[in-house]
């Protein structure tokens, strides 16, 4: 599934070459965001997940590294130590704390991940597009080899270089959703340079660093901001899929996509421990990618909508 | 006299069929206590009776024999390197592979003790120096051809010399010379005496092959090289795969019960216990203790948990830090809670660990007068702190079911008490080359040696090629070489148990606990052996099972 | 044009080939132990390393295996399996085709289940029925396909027994058991790209929607169903051609874990193993046939979309 981010950007990349024309910059102003119940509903799902980020660790009844509970898989209930509100996992951890613990880790990481595969992917795009030739021709290919190699892949051989660190975690995760960033700003760059504002800029004199800051950036912002949520969900499955292969975050971390991995044979009897994480992921990433659809709906510029 | 009354009436083939298949699953399964008492509750018979009524079925059942049939087995692991030559062998799924296809000098029976397979004896000289080997007589390979002196000496000399690249290499060393000193007669000249020798010749790497064989891949055409003598031969192997196995209808003796066998893996576990329980699996290895409670309530399928040595263990290299500090070492061993470990991560499939590879599954050769260490939180704070270290950073890798759940308990436990056990969580593929014997603290598995003797020589010899915790104690050389020339039961004990306490004090070893080893099979899978030496019988079923 | 833009595709398509060779030979280099190592595992000596190493050829320089890996494949000579020994050619052979089968029946199913999805969702726009759709596909897409694949094998293989657990091959089945066979992979497979085709199908068609000659059209009193059917969709077949193209490519290389839990011998699975073998031939191989593959796809979907798209097929 993590491969699929590809889709996004691909269909981004051809629409973003219709876009262009919408996007002048007679266009009228962008009315407020306004949100529907859903949209509001949702920040508060991804506001309560912030904060459970911030004082999870505070609020959870056990460390997750505790094994306080009787047995594995318990179901919620009264044990030794305390009272186990979702029951225990396979190492009769609290199920609880450990979703609480993992907000941090999964959040945290695929938020990094996804801002810096950003960060690359947009720098080298719009260089990439701005410069042309060699340079174009270089980064492209590069990123095209990236994009032709399975993620998990690619991850697999990173971390079993380097180890398995959240930095390098981060740091692969988001090389690797960079490349998606990376056409996508290519694409709507080489589309903005060839509009006649720009070539305007450009007669009138402006540096290249200019033309970037004053013109191509303001206009590629929108449609790499709603592409925004699905990337964040394709990082959150990398990292679990990463546990499938018994990589990922260092024990006894927890994060919710290798708790789900951990617990599926509890399914078998009867054990919850692996649907609360999987609740958490589907809660977060899903507010997320409804809090884009709506502002996309309401923003109304086309641009924003086929970014859905 | 109640008992003994119902003792002389009750009889196996008096049985409803469905008490019959519960005495079946018990007998098959190892039968314990426990369910000896639910066979006698259920049967509403009392515990005497009960328990000969399962001595009683075990001869019904093994007397039966049936012929035709076929299994799908799955093991753990396989992939683009399973391999054809035995000499190359490294896992379950080649091991089984080979026992179908050919046979090796020396069989283990379920009680480890060395039984005749394609030596029809084994005599050593009197200092045991030399070893002489009645090859059998009547034998043919799978592509014509009868098995000779020749071919034995040929495929013993594939683990010598300098560019051999037997996985056994070492383990043979010892040996200077194979002879061929008449058409079914060889000879093994020995650098040092060795009592155990016709044991190695047991290893699942032994398999004889034909004289000049020289390639064991698949040829152009998908065709193979018949070169063993086994009770199946192989029809098809794709690596990575499958391979089917049919018949071999000239077997030079008894066995071979099934038509055909396919032999596969499904690498993920979980996935394996559902091929298992829904039925397209007929026997499956490594079943993760998290699964034990699935299979054992599920119809038609038995868990088969054999008591065996598999350590798990966590090294602390003796030359260097933090594990050259005697009490680093105290403390990562006070620190384990070992029966938690038994009765949790193991639910209750293991046995206690006590820092010595040798478990009462090695039988008269483990030192049940070595005090059992127990999990003494305050015992390992004191050594901590004495040893002056903080902190320190464990490399883990999921070499055997549990390893690093017994980590992460430990990890929990040194929390408590204020030691920072960091753990390192590194992927297997390039664990033996980068972290084992490397890394200051890491993890290891260890397949059950078949004595003590090479368990103990293989890890804790003084300068052996895999002497994992670098301890190396001159004591322990001397009654390493002493011991295979002691025939006297008591001495014999007395220098093993030396050796186990030398172990137990000094080395880095950390051994918490034992797994058995546990696989599931179908019902209807009769007759499965029991060597504690590996999966499914240490591999040694197909010649074995017939289906019910 | 239309030639010299396949053309130029062709040739970017062999300069990704080579960079891709040459990534995948850095990292596999990076990488802890050698092919020898990984083989005798726990039971490398340095004689037998040494041993194997020789016998492998492992002694020679990095970028000497390199070019004899690069001269064999122009040959058309994929090599032999360091760690297995078998040819790389027998290997990949058969997986080869199992990977383009299950490829093309999840391709059969959920591309036409995922346009009429998505048209009807776009045809109703804010309607409680298009939040249903939309909300699934995003719940699909967020939950883990090992979680998927698990839950459906536990609910129709061990509970049921409808279906068998594995994607367990004779090589002798007729089609309806090849079917029943592949019935658990095909089923988790179709959810998850099924579940991203639907979203990108109805966002593509509401793009379009808003454009000036919808707009027009729509303003003309044209039936809403009629302006979705007639040209919205022809007009939004470009971006989703790019997405069942890039689907297709995740379909061939990135399937591991169904092909982990359904023990399905594909091409993923086997790429993954030679990475943990580190037996480079094996990986090359396959990294040519995924990025191939890529290649190949990106290449139809922009000659499809270019085709589609007027002001695409005739440039100012």
């Amino acid at each position: 599934m993590t491969d699929q981010i590809v889709n996004k950007e691909a269909e981004q990349e051809v629409l973003a070459k219709l876009d262009a024309f919408a996007e002048l910059p007679d266009a009228p102003p962008k009315r407020k965001f306004r949100l529907t119940w859903i949209g509001y509903v949702s920040c508060a799902v991804v506001a309560f997940w912030l904060i459970i980020c911030v004082v999870g660790p505070s609020i959870a009844p056990f460390h997750e590294m505790d094994m306080d509970g009787d047995d594995s898989f318990l179901p919620a209930g009264p044990g030794e130590y305390g009272y186990f509100y979702l029951g225990t996992d396979y190492l009769s951890r609290d199920t609880l704390s450990r979703v609480l613990y993992g907000a941090r880790n999964t959040i945290g990481i695929s938020l990094a991940a996804t801002l810096l595969a950003y960060l690359m992917g947009i720098t080298l795009g719009i260089l990439a597009a701005v410069k042309g030739g060699w340079i174009d021709m270089g980064i492209s290919r590069v990123n095209d080899a990236i994009l032709a190699l399975p993620t998990i892949m690619l991850g697999l051989i990173v971390i079993a270089a380097l180890g398995s660190s959240i930095p390098i975690l981060i740091g692969t995760a988001a090389v690797i959703y960079a490349t998606s960033v990376f056409r996508i700003a290519r694409a709507l760059g080489q589309d903005i340079m060839v509009q006649d504002y720009v070539e305007a800029a450009a007669t009138r004199g402006e540096g290249v660093w200019w033309i970037i800051r004053a013109e191509v950036l303001p206009n590629a912002a929108m449609p790499l901001a709603t592409d925004f949520g699905l990337r964040l969900v394709f990082v959150v499955l990398f990292i679990s899929s990463l546990s499938f292969l018994g990589l990922g975050v260092q024990p006894p971390a927890a994060d919710w996509g290798s708790m789900v991995r951990e617990n599926l044979q509890g399914l078998t009897y009867g054990s919850y421990a692996a649907i609360w994480p999987a609740l958490a992921i589907a809660s977060f990433t899903i507010a997320i990618n409804l809090i884009v659809d709506d502002i996309s709906a309401k923003s109304g510029g086309s641009l924003a909508k086929k970014m859905v | 006299m109640k008992d003994d009354k119902s003792k002389s009436e009750l009889n196996y083939k008096d049985l409803t069929q469905s008490d019959k298949d519960l005495v079946a699953k018990l007998v098959k399964g190892g039968f314990s206590r426990r369910e000896v008492l639910k066979l006698s509750m259920v049967t509403g018979v009392s515990l005497v009776a009960a328990e000969h009524l399962l001595f009683n079925g075990k001869a019904a059942i093994a007397a039966t024999p049936k012929k035709g049939g076929s299994v799908r087995m799955s093991s753990n692991l396989h992939g683009p390197d399973d391999k054809l030559d035995p000499a190359t062998f490294t896992s379950t799924i080649d091991y089984t592979r080979g026992r179908a296809t050919y046979n090796s000098l020396i069989q283990h029976a379920n009680d480890l003790s060395p039984q005749p397979e394609l030596a029809e004896s084994f005599e050593p000289n009197g200092n045991a120096t030399e070893w002489t080997f009645k090859i059998r007589d009547g034998v043919t390979f799978h592509n014509g051809g009868k098995l000779t002196a020749d071919d034995v000496v040929y495929t013993m000399k594939r683990h010598q010399g300098e560019d051999s690249t037997s996985v056994i290499k070492s383990v043979l060393a010892s040996v200077k010379e194979w002879k061929k000193t008449g058409p079914m007669e060889v000879k093994a000249i020995l650098e040092s005496p060795n009592a155990d020798l016709p044991t190695l010749l047991g290893l699942f790497q032994t398999k004889i092959v034909k004289n000049g064989t020289t390639g064991y891949t698949q040829k152009e055409d998908g065709s193979l090289e018949q070169n063993g003598t086994g009770p199946y031969i192989m029809e098809s192997f794709q690596p990575g795969v499958k391979s089917v196995h049919t018949r071999n209808e000239n077997y030079w003796r008894e066995g071979a019960n099934l038509d055909a066998c396919e032999i596969t893996a499904i690498t993920d576990p979980v996935a394996r216990v559902n091929a298992l329980i829904s039925g397209d699996m007929d026997m499956v290895t490594q079943l993760e203790p998290n699964s034990f409670r699935q299979v054992e309530s599920a119809k038609g399928v038995t868990l088969l948990s054999t008591p065996a040595a598999l350590q798990m263990g966590i090294c602390c290299l003796k030359n260097s830090e933090p594990g050259s500090s005697d009490d680093f070492v105290k403390g990562m061993q006070y620190i384990q809670d070992r029966k938690r470990i038994v009765k949790r991560i193991l639910k209750g499939k293991g046995s206690l660990g006590n820092d010595t590879p040798i478990s009462p599954a090695h039988g008269k050769d483990w030192c049940s007068e070595l005090p059992q260490r127990e999990y003494d939180p305050d015992k390992a704070k004191f050594h901590f702190k004495k040893s002056g270290y903080t902190e320190a950073e464990l490399f883990v890798a999921p070499v055997s079911g549990g390893i690093e759940d017994i980590c992460l308990t430990a990890q929990a436990n040194c929390a408590k008490i204020g030691f920072n056990l960091k753990l390192k969580k590194v992927p297997t593929d390039g664990y033996w080359g980068a972290v084992w014997m490397k890394e200051p603290l890491n993890v290891v598995t260890w397949n059950m040696r078949p004595t003590a003797n090479s368990q103990l020589g293989i890890q804790f010899g003084p300068g052996a090629a895999w002497n994992d915790t670098f301890w190396n104690n001159a004591r322990m050389g001397e009654l390493l070489a002493q011991s295979l020339a002691e025939t006297d039961p008591a001495k014999r004990h007395a220098m093993y148990c030396e050796m186990q306490t030398l172990v137990h004090n000094g080395s880095g070893m950390v051994i918490p606990a034992f797994s058995n080893i546990n696989d599931g099979i179908a019902d209807n899978v009769m007759g499965m052996p029991t060597v504690p030496l590996g999966q499914l019988g240490a591999c040694e079923w197909p010649e074995f099972i017939w289906l019910a | 044009m239309m030639t010299r833009m396949v053309m130029q595709r062709i040739g970017i398509g062999f300069a990704t080939l080579i960079v891709v060779s040459i990534i995948v030979f850095i990292a596999t280099s990076i990488l802890p132990g050698d092919v020898a190592q990984i083989v005798l595992g726990q039971s490398a000596t340095p004689e037998t390393l040494a041993a194997l190493r020789a016998q492998l050829g492992l002694d020679q320089p990095g970028y000497i295996r390199y070019f004899s890996w690069l001269g064999n494949m122009m040959t058309g000579d994929l090599g032999i399996s360091k760690a297995g020994g078998a040819t790389i050619s027998s290997l990949i052979g058969g997986r080869f085709g199992n990977t383009m089968m299950m490829a093309g029946f999840v391709a059969l199913i959920s591309i036409p289940i995922s346009i009429a999805l998505g048209l009807w969702a776009a045809m109703h726009p804010g309607t409680w029925l298009d939040r249903l759709v939309t909300f699934g596909t995003l719940s699909l897409i967020s939950v883990p396909e090992f979680f998927i694949a698990t839950v459906a094998v536990l609910i129709l293989a061990v509970e049921l027994h409808w279906l068998p657990s594995t994607a367990y091959m004779t090589g002798e089945e007729t089609f309806f058991e090849l079917m029943k066979a592949l019935a658990m992979p095909l089923i988790t497979l179709v959810i998850v790209v099924s579940a991203q085709m639907i979203r990108m199908t109805r966002a593509g068609i509401l793009n379009v929607m808003s454009s000036p000659y919808i707009e027009m059209a729509i303003l003309k009193g044209v039936p809403r169903g009629r302006i979705i059917l007639r040209h919205a969709f022809f007009n939004a077949i470009g971006p989703i051609i790019n997405v069942i193209a890039l689907n297709l490519a995740y379909l061939v290389s990135g399937v591991v874990i169904v092909e982990t839990i359904f023990a399905y011998p594909g091409l993923a699975k086997l790429m993954i193993d030679g990475v943990q073998t580190r037996d480079l031939p094996l990986v090359q191989a396959c990294a040519m046939i995924f990025c191939g593959t890529y290649v190949i796809l990106i290449l139809i979907a922009d000659v499809g979309s270019i085709l589609s798209n007027p002001r695409l097929r005739n440039p100012k």
